[in-house]
């Protein structure tokens, strides 16, 4: 008691610098920031605590919290299903991920050539992009489905027996990056527009020197175009550490995974953790791992794109 | 003075030369141009036809009578039974090898390979004849190219699971409450903030400012299983849409960055004028600020509609009741429930894909711009 009485509270010193101005400016801000900072709080900070903490503990959302220290972590280390659905998402991030930048750099310079009717070849290009996700997935399970479906039937026309898709587990991701390509228009259109800001005057005087077309592309064009191909890639690869929605539909929501676990990607055997097996405690520690992943994956990302990236002025 | 100097000659033939040769190498130019461009266009319209061809079989499936989705090889258009009206029921009709040579007769019904017959011209006659003898088929259909606009109406009254009135009409409806309240929330959450990192000056701006960035690279499964424990356990806000819709009024970082972007290209002048004038920060915010940014205010909407119409995950993780299921968990669920009616399902994902078509063609510009500033879409 004597102590308590004795502690007096004293506002923190004021700072000299703070004039009545900034105080005043200070307080506005805030005020004006409240959303974000409400926000910030309830559905960032605390959820990050909170699910920290269950990393550390087995947990299921009706049944109180059982510390257990680091063994979610180490447990992940011998759970089979842990690596296959880390295989799965590595595989769609070394693949499908170069392969969509490629493809859209292609059908970039192909959107950007002078001919007539450009406009239109645009919106083409463009439009599969803004179909839903899931009306997406669904309608290319339709074009895939072995027996009746279109591309199967036009590869036969060829003579070629099509694959089993969906239903084999060593063409389902490759359905899946098809599915990809297919919307990539999003990161056509920003390669395009940087396309148009590649100064002219450039490939024009390489061209009086004598430069073929492949020429002028290696030496000026992908240079100029490299910022915009590291931010592609780390969207990407971001995105793809996530992806989530696409693979649940081909699981048809029962049987996530199928066929034989080929497209149970990270997200997914996640989502399965803690709302299927509820797992709550194990499935955050999966999500801080994830979060681990992504952000040295996106600095290492950096460090090796300094030497191939050129940044004009 | 003289008429034919040497010099003078040999620039008029010079001339005529150069003139002769500039028009062959324009002709040439223009073949080789007329070549180069006809190659572009195959190759444009070839690697075009990759995106078109699915979207078009979506359109086109959706059309489609229950059997001819399965006709193999698959057909383009979508076709349809011939029928005829005989005894006030609508029958298909079909050619039919009968002993008096071939006939057309309406199909009443099948048993086990064998089909009842009548005679649309001789209602009361009716037969059976086996639609197979052998290799040789006696009874063919007969189709005409017919668009079945009767699955779009099919499909929006029937759902995922019928019995508990959830239908795709439901779920239409759903999808657009939840895109709207999440637009509302957007605009009126993250102007303010945005204005406030763009104009207003405060000591610990910046650092806050790189919070919001940090936040972009938090992935979306840290926090999921907290707030998701938040809205559905604590605040038992499990099967309503205020769990889709209440975090879009806390505003979120890419709005925030991209508002922010704009609102720093707005003259500072003015507002400095209207302080001078005695204006609040809020007054300037609301008066001069948001009247110029209409352009950046319509982008923003338009990615809160994509993004809140296209969402998955959210859904899927609060709403478990089928009548509150919006168009992506509906059609989803659809997908599970229903494996073969690929018309039906294609009829639904026509319809939620319609408004974002539109949406497109009425604001090209505003997308093709947001995609520009904000990256890749989700």
């Amino acid at each position: 008691m004597e102590v308590m009485s004795s502690f007096k509270f004293r506002w923190p010193p004021r700072m000299p610098k703070w004039s009545r101005r900034e105080r005043h400016n200070f307080r506005t801000g805030l005020l004006f920031l409240m959303p974000w900072i409400i926000g910030f709080l309830a559905f960032t900070l605390y959820p990050m605590a909170a699910s920290f903490i269950y990393s550390f503990s087995i947990y299921h959302s009706r049944r109180p919290l059982e510390w257990v220290g680091l063994e979610n972590y180490a447990s992940l280390f011998s759970d089979k299903l842990f690596w296959q659905s880390l295989n799965n998402t590595l595989y769609m991030v070394a693949i499908a991920v170069p392969l969509s930048l490629l493809l859209s750099f292609i059908c970039a310079l192909l959107l950007n050539l002078k001919v007539r009717g450009q406009s239109i070849y645009r919106v083409i290009y463009f439009l599969p992009s803004i179909v839903p996700t899931v009306a997406g997935t669904i309608l290319w399970l339709w074009l895939l489905n072995p027996q009746v479906g279109l591309i199967n039937n036009l590869l036969g026309n060829l003579g070629i027996d099509g694959p089993n898709w969906f239903k084999d587990p060593d063409w389902a991701k490759p359905g899946l990056i098809m599915l990809g390509i297919w919307g990539m228009g999003g990161t056509i259109m920003i390669y395009l527009s940087s396309l148009q800001d590649v100064p002219t005057s450039l490939l024009e005087a390489a061209e009086l020197d004598g430069a073929s077309w492949l020429q002028r592309l290696w030496h000026i064009t992908i240079p100029m175009v490299s910022p915009i191909t590291l931010f592609n890639l780390i969207t990407g690869v971001i995105a793809m550490f996530q992806y989530f929605a696409q693979a649940y539909v081909v699981g048809g929501g029962d049987n996530l995974g199928q066929p034989l676990n080929s497209t149970l990607f990270y997200s997914v055997y996640l989502y399965q953790s803690a709302f299927l097996f509820l797992k709550m405690g194990y499935a955050s520690a999966m999500a801080w791992v994830l979060f681990i992943v992504i952000l040295v994956c996106t600095l290492l990302l950096f460090k090796i794109s300094e030497r191939f990236t050129y940044y004009a002025g | 003075m003289a008429a034919n100097t040497p010099a003078q000659s040999y620039s008029r033939i010079s001339a005529q030369e150069l003139e002769a040769q500039h028009r062959y190498h324009l002709r040439r130019r223009k073949i080789r141009n007329f070549f180069k461009s006809l190659f572009s266009h195959g190759i444009i319209i070839f690697i075009g036809l990759f995106f078109m061809v699915p979207f078009l079989w979506m359109l086109l499936t959706a059309f489609k009578s229950d059997q001819d989705v399965f006709h193999t090889p698959p057909r383009w258009l979508p076709y349809d039974n011939v029928r005829v009206e005989v005894n006030g029921e609508q029958l298909p009709l079909y050619t039919v090898q009968t002993e008096a040579g071939e006939k057309e007769l309406a199909m009443i019904k099948i048993v086990e390979g064998v089909g009842t017959f009548v005679d649309p011209t001789n209602p009361t006659q009716i037969m059976e004849y086996k639609l197979q003898q052998g290799a040789q088929r006696i009874a063919e259909p007969i189709m005409h190219i017919s668009f079945r606009w009767r699955n779009f109406i099919d499909a929006m009254e029937r759902g995922s699971r019928p019995t508990v009135g959830a239908s795709f009409g439901v779920y239409f409806r759903n999808s657009l409450i939840v895109a709207f309240f999440s637009i509302i929330g957007t605009l009126v959450s993250n102007t303010p903030v945005a204005y406030a990192f763009a104009r207003l000056k405060f000591p610990g701006r910046d650092i806050l400012f790189i919070f919001v960035l940090a936040t972009m690279m938090l992935p979306f499964q840290v926090t999921m299983i907290p707030v998701y424990l938040l809205f559905n356990d604590h605040l038992k806000w499990g099967n309503t849409f205020l769990p889709l819709i209440i975090p879009t009024f806390f505003a979120n970082a890419y709005d925030v960055f991209l508002l922010r972007q704009f609102f720093k290209t707005i003259p500072e002048e003015m507002c400095d004028a209207a302080r001078v004038d005695g204006a609040s920060e809020w007054q300037i915010f609301t008066r001069i600020v948001l009247p110029l940014s209409v352009p950046v205010l319509a982008t923003v909407t338009v990615f809160t509609f994509l993004w809140a119409w296209n969402d998955f995950t959210g859904p899927l993780l609060f709403l478990h009741s089928p009548r509150t299921f919006t168009m992506a968990l509906g059609l989803q669920d659809f997908q599970g429930q229903h494996t073969m009616v690929w018309n039906q399902m294609m009829a639904a994902a026509t319809v939620f894909t319609l408004p974002i078509v539109i949406a497109f063609f009425f604001a090209q510009k505003t997308f093709i711009q947001g995609i520009k500033l904000t990256g890749l879409k989700e």
